[in-house]
């Protein structure tokens, strides 16, 4: 008994001795990166690219000697820190809540979808860790008032943007091809239907639409404003009020599974022979699988396409990405991917400019951060932050989509803006312009 | 809004073949509870699983996905048999609770191990005859659409006439309508409990791939929404009614898409629990429901 007990004791002691050691270097001796990421439930694919990405770029750095801290006066290496937030609202909180206060993370990157980030957002406040988020689209994340948002940098195009410049796209490129093509007066406005999520997202792009008509005079006339349920996968009775309504174009606001069977159940069950429009999480390899032959002619914004690279200064950066993510980890690495690479970029340069790990000073570093456009297209081709909400600006492109037979799918072209793009748009021979 | 009559029956077509899914998870979800008398709340992954399958046999085989029904059905139902012997029969009779808590664990298990499988990204089929539309009535009607109604009504008729003339299916409904005299009277009610539960999975399999084939997206998560809504139809055409079931789906459907075309598309679930505490106040057992349990 006396041996068992004994036995039992050296069992507990090792047990404590080796919890005691880890490879986890002495404070400051590295820099710690906390990576938002849905590595587990529904977006856990989305998850996985940003996590990946996210390490792909500190294998990177560190291969160059890593992050240069003037008050240390050395290079520190980068260590990520996985926070999953189970694609949950509760898990976002648990994760940064441990990223935060256990590991004691320097500056947080990542954080996938609004409602996940708005839910960790007053955690990260009360803490003032930077945070550079490369997840969420509502341009909320940064301009609402309820939390202290001033730690926190939005690297992702809002729905103000990204529907900003679909509005533009439609007014100076779709609404003269279809006056010229139909011999409509040329002042005639465009009938526009929107169809989008009932969900911030979705409401955030309607405001956008209507913001940008209102402020541009642009000729729209919206004749149509539909709502559906997140996640809905039966649209034929909204698609049908809509073109009882008679539109030229239809402006879907849907993520990847919505907009799929929308432009599927349109051309398909509803005869709705018109333009549609996606927004840009929709620029995806499962999409173009997905939507077939009814993605003919389809407009699809794009601000980092698995099948077209905007020619540039950005072409050889997109190259590299794709290829070393692809040879590191398989596929292809998506949008929020590449801006998570982009992130952990951002917060390394963050860290050299203030010269400390201080968060404070990270933060300030963040906001007057000027850094070369690296693989997405930036306006003024520079990554910064604005001085009001501190959102990066993208250049975002407007793809058009044309059946290729080789590989059985569509594939796109860019036709705007115009110092980007590849090809003209075009209005194919079944188009059915709306009638007034 | 002009609402024409043409409107109304396109309408009316959309809310049948969105009734002819709802038909069949409920009627599967009828029979388990009615033989049973357990609530399986992971009837909507068996529909996810249905849709699996067949977009698995497809890969593989590049069949019509139609003929392909006749694979995934039988597999369905030996999945729905496997999980009546593994996790439902030896809780049966120890408490509500129970059930309940292995139902939704099960929920958890079978999205994680599809997504493990198939992963979780979203996918899609597309049918042989999806460019195939019928001009009926003055309306467009998609011949897969004609394709999902005929075999509905179809395999709800081969189920009436197992149910009716087959000596398993009056032990079935034997078993449902007092458990005890049916063992007094020699019936093996925990073979009936087997075979309600996988014919039960097999409609939901069933309802699965016609999904599927309908140009409808899926991952591992798609099954909780059409199974809250079966659940729903269940309730309003009385529980442990396959009537009950086939009404309250066709009333589901159609109520649904009207509520998209008048009200707003934000109203489609809205609708349809109005009419889920509407039936409630009028009638509390249900449309076809009697008054025990």
């Amino acid at each position: 008994m006396k041996r068992t007990l004994g036995l039992i004791f050296i069992v507990f002691i090792s047990l404590v001795l080796i919890a005691g050691c880890t490879d986890e270097q002495p404070s400051g001796e590295e820099l710690k990166i906390g990576v938002v990421a849905s590595m587990t439930g529904s977006a856990s694919t989305t998850g996985k690219d940003i996590w990946q990405s996210a390490e792909l770029a500190a294998d990177e750095i560190n291969a160059n000697g890593g992050v240069y801290v003037a008050e240390l006066g050395k290079k520190i290496p980068i260590r990520l820190v996985q926070g999953d937030d189970e694609s949950t609202r509760e898990g976002g909180q648990k994760a940064v809540s441990r990223m935060i206060t256990q590991d004691n993370v320097d500056i947080l990157v990542g954080g996938f979808s609004s409602a996940v980030v708005s839910a960790h957002q007053q955690i990260v406040a009360e803490h003032k860790v930077p945070y550079i988020i490369t997840g969420a689209s509502t341009p909320i994340i940064t301009r609402r008032t309820d939390v202290d948002t001033t730690y926190m940098f939005h690297h992702a195009p809002t729905c103000d943007d990204s529907g900003s410049q679909i509005t533009l796209f439609l007014d100076d490129t779709v609404r003269p091809a279809i006056n010229e093509k139909f011999n409509f007066p040329a002042e005639r406005p465009l009938r526009l239907a929107i169809l989008y999520q009932d969900s911030p997202y979705g409401k955030g792009h309607q405001d956008a639409i209507k913001n940008t008509i209102a402020n541009n005079s642009l000729s729209i006339q919206i004749v149509a404003e539909e709502a559906f349920k997140m996640g809905e996968s039966d649209y034929r009775t909204v698609l049908t009020s809509i073109k009882n309504k008679n539109p030229d174009v239809i402006y879907v606001t849907a993520f990847l599974n919505e907009q799929i069977p929308v432009e599927t159940q349109a051309l398909r069950d509803i005869g709705l022979n018109k333009v549609f429009t996606a927004v840009e999480p929709n620029d995806d390899p499962d999409f173009y699988k997905g939507v077939g032959t009814y993605g003919d002619y389809s407009i699809v914004q794009s601000r980092f396409s698995p099948y077209t690279v905007p020619k540039g200064p950005t072409e050889a950066a997109y190259n590299k990405f794709v290829t070393d993510f692809d040879n590191k980890y398989g596929g292809f690495p998506g949008m929020m991917g590449v801006a998570t690479y982009e992130g952990v970029y951002i917060a390394a340069k963050a860290v050299e400019d203030a010269g400390t790990l201080n968060k404070t000073a990270v933060r300030d570093a963040l906001a007057t951060i000027r850094m070369q456009q690296m693989v997405e297209n930036m306006q003024n081709q520079t990554i910064s932050f604005s001085p009001d909400y501190r959102e990066s600006k993208f250049e975002l492109t407007m793809e058009q989509l044309y059946w290729d037979e080789s590989v059985k799918e569509t594939r796109p072209k860019i036709v705007w803006p115009e110092s980007l793009k590849e090809t003209s748009f075009v209005l194919p021979e079944w188009y059915e312009p709306g009638q007034d | 809004m002009v609402v024409s009559s043409d409107l109304i029956i396109q309408v009316m077509i959309w809310g049948l073949y969105a009734g002819c899914i709802y038909i069949l998870l409920a009627t599967g979800l009828n029979l388990i509870f009615g033989v049973m008398k357990i609530v399986n709340f992971a009837h909507g992954e068996l529909l996810m699983l249905g849709a699996y399958i067949t977009f698995t046999f497809y890969a593989v085989s590049g069949f019509n996905p139609y003929v392909l029904l006749a694979a995934s059905l039988p597999v369905l139902i030996l999945v729905g048999v496997i999980i009546e012997r593994t996790c439902f029969r030896p809780i049966l009779g120890t408490g509500k609770l129970n059930e309940i808590f292995i139902s939704i664990g099960l929920i958890y298990i079978i999205q994680n191990a599809a997504a493990i499988i198939w992963s979780d990204e979203w996918r899609t089929i597309h049918s042989p005859f999806e460019h195939i539309t019928l001009k009926m009535f003055g309306v467009n009607l998609p011949l897969d659409y004609l394709i999902i109604v005929i075999t509905t009504i179809s395999i709800l008729i081969v189920l009436f006439l197992f149910m009716q003339r087959t000596r398993l299916g009056k032990a079935m409904r034997a078993t449902s309508q007092n458990r005890k005299g049916a063992m007094l009277m020699g019936i093996n009610v925990e073979r009936m409990d087997m075979l309600a539960f996988g014919i039960g999975a097999g409609l939901a399999g069933a309802a699965g791939t016609l999904w599927v084939v309908s140009g409808q997206v899926f991952n591992p998560y798609m099954g909780s929404i059409p199974a809250v809504k079966a659940f729903a139809i269940v309730i309003i055409g009385g529980l442990g009614s396959i009537p009950g079931a086939i009404i309250g789906g066709l009333i589901y459907g159609i109520a649904e898409n009207f509520a998209i075309l008048t009200l707003g598309g934000a109203w489609k679930d809205a609708i349809s629990f109005i009419i889920l505490i509407l039936v409630l106040i009028v009638r509390p057992t249900g449309i076809f429901g009697e008054s025990a349990e």
